[in-house]
């Protein structure tokens, strides 16, 4: 390989090789650090406790626990169906932000599996929605969301995990060379799995990159599609419809999307990466923003027309939503994912690092309260009025939530410590192919 | 430059990840093996009992009817253990010096019952009648064994709830004629139970494999 190639993407693998990384990554990292504690302490108050711990309640069973797992598995989906088609279009954008947007997804299925699990309320048995060959002889109930829960996020625990995995193992050859110390070059050459960069193992790497790429994008639609099905064939008035998969979808790729855009403008000023996310890709990724958060737009309208045009108990609970205790909410969803992001319409904007960090952070807090919406307020009006009450998230249920941000943060401040969070072989590829 | 990882290390490496499938399927493997074994179960395993009853003698050599002790069989969910009192009724004209019958005596002097440790122990959240069971053509020998043969009572069965599902699912193989409910070492001679029975049993397994049957 020639050397002014090598040269030209050795400051992305500088970074996981530096010594020293600052005391702002250390901050961080206990920061993070201490909320992940938080989630500890959360999470073992429900496995001695029990779930009576939490504010759910008939009818609010599904309180906290599946608004974060819908609004986790959201950024997931997003972010790995962003990547994925951007590794089988082969598009200039993939070199600039598909490492960090593979690693968003996996850490945030990480979140999302958490949920579903505690969930439970015995989660100790959560092999049971498994379908093993038990001594009780019965399978688990296929007509069950928790099963659903279990494929949805397996699979993706898996395919994300791979395709980010895959992508980095050339890098990680690559880190292995350029280490100084023998021990860093040893763990990273057995995590590079004894890459030589032979003709045959690009061969091979390129077809399983495209084939793991391939396999995520019906899989994400049809895992996001799952988990919006968990609310429609439920019998509650407002979950009850057939547009909900196309709201999660939709809604859930605008917050993967924003989620990669606060990531990307985050490190590009963080770690000075503007040479490999340089301006037109962080424009391209405003734009990508602003078009799904029309979509999302447009999927409101469209909750709004279809409750006028459905039967009365649907319209009066959907208008509950909009005009009812959680109204706020509604509007706030809004407000956040569709409203602000337009400010994107402007060029200066989309350029400016202040304005991608408000922008992703508004539309991930947007779709977070646009589950909220659907999930405590969808339940408002439901057919017994005996049972319309009111529901508040109890301290350790925000411990929960504020844990997996926690978790997540340090999982990606993890990564940009020790692994190249620009795919560098993408990128020597590509600036070959313009040199020739 | 010197290679990184040294050819035997490659290799032990190699080694590694196909062991490592291997020890996934073998734990698998070992797993469904272990969760049918009888010694998970306590099959065979006799318990420590208050008195060394043996049932070989009393239902056995003597043929003793089960219901003589066990008298609550075919009215309630218990069987019902047998009290000192039902123990004297013999045994206060046989082996009246024995020691090993100590503990009846005591017993039955102080009013205070005998405590039997339990062999065939079904969890709390398993609704289990005999009653229901002995009444509709369940023999005590097609759960509990050859109990007539037994010098230490033991679990012949691994009561798990497959095991119950088995019955349940299909029940007409398994069931006998009324008179033979009772009896050990029974063999079926033909077709014992009548078509449309059998037909009934059918039909009723829907009924009996419902989750409320036995968790209740």
């Amino acid at each position: 390989m020639a050397s002014d190639v090598q040269a030209l993407t050795s400051p992305v693998a500088e970074v996981p090789l530096s010594p020293r990384f600052g005391w702002a990554w250390w901050v961080a990292l206990v920061i993070s650090g201490v909320l992940v504690l938080l989630l500890g302490y959360t999470l073992m108050s429900v496995v001695l406790v029990g779930v009576g711990v939490w504010g759910v309640n008939i009818p609010f069973v599904w309180g906290f626990d599946l608004i974060n797992y819908a609004w986790w598995i959201g950024i997931a989906n997003g972010a790995s169906l962003f990547a994925a088609s951007l590794v089988l279009r082969q598009h200039d954008l993939r070199t600039a932000v598909n490492r960090f947007a593979e690693g968003v997804a996996f850490f945030a299925v990480i979140c999302a599996g958490i949920f579903p699990i505690f969930h439970l309320g015995r989660p100790w048995l959560f092999y049971w929605v498994f379908p093993y060959p038990a001594t009780f002889q019965v399978w688990p109930q296929f007509r069950s969301t928790l099963t659903w829960d279990f494929w949805a996020i397996s699979t993706h625990a898996i395919v994300t995990s791979l395709l980010w995995y895959v992508g980095l193992i050339p890098d990680l050859a690559t880190l292995r060379d350029r280490a100084r110390r023998k021990t860093v070059k040893k763990i990273y050459g057995l995590f590079a799995l004894g890459w030589r960069g032979s003709v045959y193992q690009w061969a091979y790497h390129q077809r399983a990159y495209r084939l793991v790429a391939i396999l995520v994008l019906p899989l994400i639609l049809i895992m996001q599609s799952t988990v919006a099905f968990e609310f429609a064939v439920t019998l509650v008035p407002d979950w009850h419809e057939t547009r909900q998969p196309l709201h999660f979808v939709a809604t859930g790729l605008a917050q993967g999307l924003s989620i990669v855009l606060l990531v990307a403008v985050m490190l590009r000023w963080g770690l000075r990466l503007e040479r490999y996310i340089d301006d037109r890709d962080v424009d391209l990724l405003g734009k990508l923003v602003l078009a799904s958060a029309l979509v999302s737009g447009y999927l409101y309208i469209d909750e709004i027309a279809s409750a006028f045009l459905a039967d009365p108990i649907t319209r009066q609970s959907t208008l509950t939503r909009m005009t009812g205790d959680y109204a706020g909410f509604y509007w706030a969803a809004i407000a956040y994912s569709v409203v602000i992001p337009q400010l994107f319409w402007l060029k200066v904007a989309r350029q400016s690092v202040l304005a991608g960090v408000f922008v992703g952070f508004s539309i991930g807090v947007g779709v977070w309260l646009d589950r909220f919406s659907i999930i405590i307020g969808g339940l408002q009006t439901d057919y017994l009025p005996s049972i319309w009450r009111d529901y508040t998230p109890t301290i350790p249920e925000w411990g929960l939530f504020l844990g997996t941000v926690g978790l997540f943060a340090a999982l990606v401040l993890l990564f940009i410590r020790f692994l190249p969070v620009v795919s560098m072989f993408e990128t020597r590829h590509d600036e070959h192919l313009e040199k020739s | 430059m010197a290679q990184l990882f040294t050819r035997t290390a490659s290799n032990a490496f190699r080694v590694l990840i196909v062991l490592t499938l291997f020890s996934v399927v073998g734990a698998g493997v070992l797993g469904y093996a272990w969760s049918r074994a009888d010694a998970t179960w306590n099959v065979g395993k006799p318990a420590d009992q208050p008195v060394p009853f043996r049932h070989d003698l009393h239902a056995g050599s003597l043929g003793i009817d089960c219901r003589y002790c066990h008298s609550t069989v075919e009215r309630a969910a218990d069987a019902g253990m047998p009290s000192a009192q039902t123990c004297m009724t013999c045994h206060s004209q046989v082996w009246v010096g024995a020691s090993v019958l100590e503990p009846v005596r005591s017993s039955f002097a102080l009013g205070q019952p005998l405590t039997w440790t339990s062999v065939h122990r079904l969890p709390d959240f398993a609704y289990f009648n005999h009653a229901a069971h002995v009444t509709n053509g369940v023999a005590c020998e097609t759960c509990h064994g050859r109990v007539d043969q037994m010098t230490k009572t033991v679990k012949t069965q691994t009561l798990s709830m497959g095991w119950c599902l088995d019955c349940h699912r299909d029940p007409a193989p398994h069931l006998r004629p009324r008179e033979a409910v009772f009896v050990m070492g029974y063999k079926p001679h033909g077709q014992d139970l009548p078509e449309d029975i059998q037909a009934f049993y059918r039909e009723a397994s829907r009924r009996l494999t419902s989750c409320n049957t036995c968790h209740r």
